[in-house]
């Protein structure tokens, strides 16, 4: 999907690819919890004007998991009570590593 | 339908029957009766040829056969309800028996369905022989054995002696006890809220991924044999979140023992022995950083190991090691003092002391930051040798011992000019000659904090804010410097503690890049001294505060606290603990206000923000 609007415009959504080629597309705004990818899409860069982030480094499973998460950060981003979300425990080491290099801290916004 | 003498209030609530059920039922023939006697019949049937009954026992419909007034039998309070195939293995002529008894019949009447007339036949035939004090066979070695309250149940339907009863208690699992109940339910889910606040971890919207993963690691932490080459930070929440689930033990802890890192934080060495520390020293060589919070049993062979080896230890933190010796410390800093940047000694009541801190110049001549906290033994003579660190620039003392103010003039005045930390705690007679000494010779400090000082006046602290040469502070902690005097509770004639100049000047000198202020207890603060700090038409604008405690500061309203969130752009917390005068104030979305006295609690203001 791309996001070539002539006035600057960006499309709702943008395409996260994986290190093997599996691409997921997300809503921009549930990405703006991850650091990186924020400042993938800020306003010069390749990414933010074709709305697609490569990440090298994230192979096809974690990404779908992180995009899982993304999605749940922003169902529940003005809720106070908040479920948890399931995360498999045979992944959560690689995805340990997936959040901190994606900037996905416990920060206050 | 049933014959039923008197009207019973009983239950009436009847299924539906079929068609030739009515049709028999009033010709008074009951389909019951019919059906358990066609049963009996093709039971005999199938014993004489030696065939075990297959079919379970007969489903009982709703109708009552008879009405008669039966004799009574005690029921033992407990029901327990067996299976079909125990029943089957009890004597059916003892069924029989239960089932033509009067009692039995009376009782089908009032029970509704199917399974509550199997239940209510289990029940009659625990009576049998489940009585304290009665006889029974053991079901299991067949014994013949009292009954007592404390007879346990066979699986299978019946009782056990008590040998047997204990064989069975050995070979079943111990008891799982209970899970802890998760706050469930309203009122447990406010509380939790409630609590988050108090604990710093409230936040609106999912936890971070990276929580997430981190507490379903603490979890399964058994199943993890290497946590891989993971960044530091990364590796120190994980410490973080295993020490506060007190799950660092020394299988743990080899996670954290890689050869090629350079830190090592354990915030919990509780369950960690003497080897494990020395384990540390061995795996990791190039040690730089150790922290050990909760290092009871960092004695002095821990001591002994980490002096022969060649690590150059930069920052040490200890926390509760008690079991260290005087001597041990000394050669220690004598023999490792070298390298040393940064030493913290928390809880070390009595062998760390004066000749530590005296041995600190000497064998410590790069220390940049000492932190000697709760502490018994070190006295003004330690604190006087301060003044020959010339590089120190974090100073933190918090004893239980009383130094005189004069001491730590002189420190200052010594050491003064470098210091970007200085934090004296709980120190009550500490004077304004200390504050002067701030003013005159300390030019780089960033926080500063000085709690329970009851001899500090109001003049002190405006002196020392006014025209100061030092940039703006950035951490500022000046609680409970009040008057504490019950015989004058409200007036304050001398003006002791920090009161309204010396707040103003505070806020006029630093509040430009202050990030957090605590005046808790600072309770001669005026309204007026608020109002003019935080302008209710937001003039004055303190960007980088993010929190900010005036807890039992009493003249603190909800106008003021209206006031502060409009002065604070960037005001993450708010603690108004003990501000009775604060009742219903709507807190922007994204802060938190701590300690509202009353029920409610915080109130998120909702769709509306018009602050924004």
């Amino acid at each position: 999907m791309n996001a070539t609007n002539g006035n600057g415009g960006a499309s709702k959504y943008i395409t996260l690819v994986s290190k093997d080629g599996f691409e997921f597309v997300v809503l921009r705004e549930a990405t703006l919890c991850s650091d990186y990818i924020k400042g993938m899409l800020r306003n010069n860069m390749t990414e933010a004007r074709t709305g697609r982030c490569e990440l090298q480094d994230i192979n096809g499973v974690i990404l779908e998991k992180v995009v899982e998460y993304f999605h749940y950060w922003y169902k529940y981003r003005d809720r106070e009570d908040v479920p948890d979300m399931e995360i498999p425990v045979e992944n959560c080491l690689e995805l340990v590593v997936a959040a901190d290099y994606l900037g996905m801290d416990s920060k206050p916004h | 339908m049933s014959r039923q003498q008197n009207n019973r209030p009983g239950r009436q609530i009847r299924g539906p029957q079929s068609a030739l059920t009515d049709f028999l039922a009033s010709h008074n023939i009951s389909a019951n009766q019919i059906r358990l006697d066609a049963d009996a019949r093709r039971r005999a049937a199938e014993q004489e040829n030696g065939v075990t009954a297959p079919s379970n026992e007969p489903s009982a419909e709703q109708q009552a056969a008879e009405d008669e007034v039966g004799e009574s039998s005690t029921l033992t309070t407990t029901v327990t309800v067996t299976t079909r195939t125990s029943r089957r293995k009890t004597d059916q002529k003892v069924i029989d028996k239960i089932k033509a008894s009067k009692t039995y019949q009376k009782r089908k009447r009032n029970a509704g369905n199917d399974d509550e007339e199997d239940d209510l036949l289990d029940a009659m035939l625990r009576d049998r022989a489940s009585l304290p004090g009665q006889m029974d066979n053991c079901a299991n070695c067949g014994k013949r054995f009292t009954v007592t309250a404390y007879s346990r149940n066979h699986p299978d339907g019946g009782l056990l002696c008590s040998p047997c009863g204990k064989e069975m208690d050995k070979d079943a699992p111990p008891k799982k006890k209970p899970a802890k109940r998760v706050a469930t339910g309203p009122v447990g889910r406010r509380r939790q809220v409630q609590s988050k606040i108090l604990d710093g971890t409230f936040q609106l919207g999912a936890k971070s991924l990276m929580s997430l993963c981190i507490e379903t690691l603490a979890k399964n932490i058994d199943l993890a044999e290497d946590l891989g080459d993971l960044p530091q930070p990364v590796i120190d929440k994980i410490a973080r979140k295993l020490s506060k689930q007190r799950l660092l033990n020394p299988t743990t802890l080899s996670l954290f023992l890689q050869p090629t890192t350079d830190e090592v934080c354990i915030y919990d060495g509780a369950k960690l022995s003497a080897n494990d520390y020395i384990r540390i020293f061995q795996t990791v060589p190039g040690l730089k950083k150790l922290k050990a919070r909760n290092a009871i049993h960092f004695k002095d062979e821990v001591m002994d190991f980490l002096v022969s080896r060649k690590t150059e230890l930069e920052d040490f933190y200890l926390h509760g090691s008690n079991l260290i010796d005087e001597e041990k410390w000394l050669e220690f800093l004598e023999k490792k003092g070298k390298s040393l940047k940064s030493l913290r000694v928390y809880w070390t009541d009595k062998h760390f002391g004066d000749s530590a801190l005296a041995a600190l110049p000497s064998s410590c001549p790069s220390l940049v930051r000492l932190k000697v906290c709760h502490n018994q033994k070190v006295t003004g003579e330690g604190i006087k040798h301060l003044a020959e660190l010339k590089h120190l620039k974090h100073l933190s003392i918090d004893l239980r011992n009383h130094v005189h103010s004069d001491i730590y003039v002189q420190v200052l005045s010594s050491i003064g000019r470098n210091l970007e930390t200085f934090s004296i705690t709980r120190e009550i007679d500490l004077d304004n000659t200390v504050l002067d000494a701030i003013h005159n010779h300390c030019r780089s400090l960033q926080k500063l904090r000085i709690t329970d000082s009851e001899v500090m006046t109001d003049e002190g602290f405006a002196r020392l804010f006014t025209k100061w040469e030092n940039k703006c502070l950035l951490f500022v902690d000046l609680q409970k410097c009040r008057q504490v005097d019950s015989a004058h509770p409200r007036e304050n004639p001398d003006n002791i503690g920090l009161c309204d100049k010396g707040f103003k000047a505070l806020m006029a000198h630093s509040g430009r890049k202050i990030q957090h202020l605590n005046v808790h207890g600072c309770r001669h603060i005026s309204a007026e001294a608020f109002e003019a700090v935080f302008p209710a038409n937001g003039k004055k604008i303190y960007p980088e505060l993010k929190k900010l405690e005036i807890s039992f500061c009493e003249e603190v309203s909800d106008f003021i606290v209206g006031s502060i969130f409009k002065c604070c752009p960037n005001l993450h917390e708010l603690n108004v603990f003990g501000c009775m005068k604060v009742k219903s104030v709507r807190v922007p979305k994204g802060k938190i206000l701590v300690g509202v006295p009353n029920a409610v609690g915080m109130v998120i203001e909702g769709v509306d923000d018009d602050e924004e």
